[in-house]
């Protein structure tokens, strides 16, 4: 289960709609405990994509990472996930999203339609390369 | 001994080590290393290759080791490297893929053939360059250089799209690259070299011709072979179930 603050449930969800007709992404920072990952800052991050493609791509570059993973030490905090939209499609990842995926990070993602985010999803992949729905609390 | 340190999703398959120490000389040796103590790590860090997954980088000491000498890079004792996800998706692969009208690219590919065989056998140098001039332009434009008969042939009717979905970036590439192979001709006509000059153009002639009779676009294959190697410029994949350069199917 991954819990997340409604202040930062909102800000993936406005980050989204910013970014309509294009993706947003960001990462998510927390903390886990067992099999619970609690969601303490949210870092939305450029879409480093090509432009022309990002309607339908986000990429988060390494040099992001690097300092996303320099800012979580800071904090105290481990990147937990990632969060991304999906203009006008399911809060649920496609095939592409998995061949890219990474285990063990939350994948927030999000549908936009018409510049409104109808719906939040968290995802999680396995050892055998398999998204399985994980519960999203809004605390 | 260097420190070598593990990107949080990738802990559970080092028994939770966050930083492991290899005595190594080099970042391909270090990558070996400890996927022989952690065989689990393998499928996440290699392709079926066995290549560095286009995702997944190298730092040594805050550099990407891509921009110095790749996996060849040394490594010294005091070094720390670390593995740096970089993390892509989104929406389906069918429908983030551009489309391609592959008539214009079949036209573009027979006035190509046509025009250089005249140069060839009317031994017209110049026009092998005009030929290589248009490709260039073409490619800058990111259109088939001869996009104008082609529409000329759509006006009246000889030929009707076909359009596919494919990624318009390699066939750019392909194009490019002949007009550089042209461009190659052009210097060894100037240097009094008329044979090397007639064997470039026709290396031009076989790859349109290969494209045109046979759908394998020899430029898009070797454009999604450097894409695979991680190339930054070459960010398009080849489309999944497809061997790349192959046309795509008609739909």
């Amino acid at each position: 289960m991954i819990q997340i603050p409604a202040e930062f449930f909102a800000q993936i969800q406005e980050n989204g709609e910013e970014h309509y007709p294009e993706e947003g992404a960001g990462l998510l920072l927390g903390k886990v405990h067992g099999e619970i990952r609690i969601v303490e800052q949210v870092l939305p991050l450029e879409n480093r994509f090509q432009p022309g493609a990002r309607h339908n791509r986000y990429m988060i570059e390494p040099q992001d990472m690097l300092l996303a993973e320099e800012k979580a030490d800071e904090l105290g905090l481990e990147i937990i996930g990632v969060f991304h939209s999906h203009p006008d499609h399911p809060a649920r990842p496609s095939e592409y999203d998995r061949q890219r995926a990474l285990p063990w990070y939350s994948y927030i993602i999000t549908k936009v339609t018409d510049r409104l985010a109808i719906e939040s999803r968290s995802w999680r992949l396995t050892d055998e390369r398999i998204f399985n729905e994980e519960q999203l609390q809004i605390k | 001994m260097t420190t070598l340190k593990i990107p949080t999703p990738l802990r559970p398959y080092t028994d939770g080590m966050k930083e492991i120490e290899i005595e190594s000389t080099n970042v391909n040796a270090v990558i070996r290393e400890i996927i022989t103590r952690y065989p689990a790590l393998k499928p996440h860090l290699l392709d079926e290759s066995e290549n560095l997954r286009s995702y997944v980088s190298v730092f040594l000491n805050d550099e990407d080791v891509r921009t110095l000498q790749g996996m060849d890079t040394p490594v010294k004792q005091e070094d720390h490297l670390m593995i740096v996800p970089s993390i892509a998706g989104g929406l389906s692969s069918e429908s983030a893929i551009a489309k391609v009208d592959h008539a214009a690219l079949r036209t573009n590919q027979a006035m190509i053939i046509g025009l250089l065989l005249i140069a060839f056998v009317a031994d017209l140098p110049t026009l092998a360059l005009i030929v290589g001039v248009i490709m260039a332009i073409g490619t800058v434009l990111a259109k088939p250089g001869f996009i104008l008969s082609y529409r000329l042939l759509r006006q009246w009717k000889v030929i009707k799209p076909e359009v596919l979905p494919d990624n318009p970036e390699p066939h750019s590439f392909a194009q490019g690259f002949g007009s550089i192979v042209l461009f190659g001709a052009a210097i060894a006509f100037g240097l009094n070299g008329p044979i090397v000059a007639w064997i470039l153009t026709w290396v031009v002639i076989v790859l349109a011709g290969v494209n045109l009779f046979l759908g394998f676009c020899v430029g898009c294959a070797v454009y999604y072979w450097l894409n695979r190697i991680g190339l930054p410029l070459f960010r398009q994949e080849s489309p999944a179930g497809r061997f790349p350069g192959i046309r795509p199917p008609k739909v």
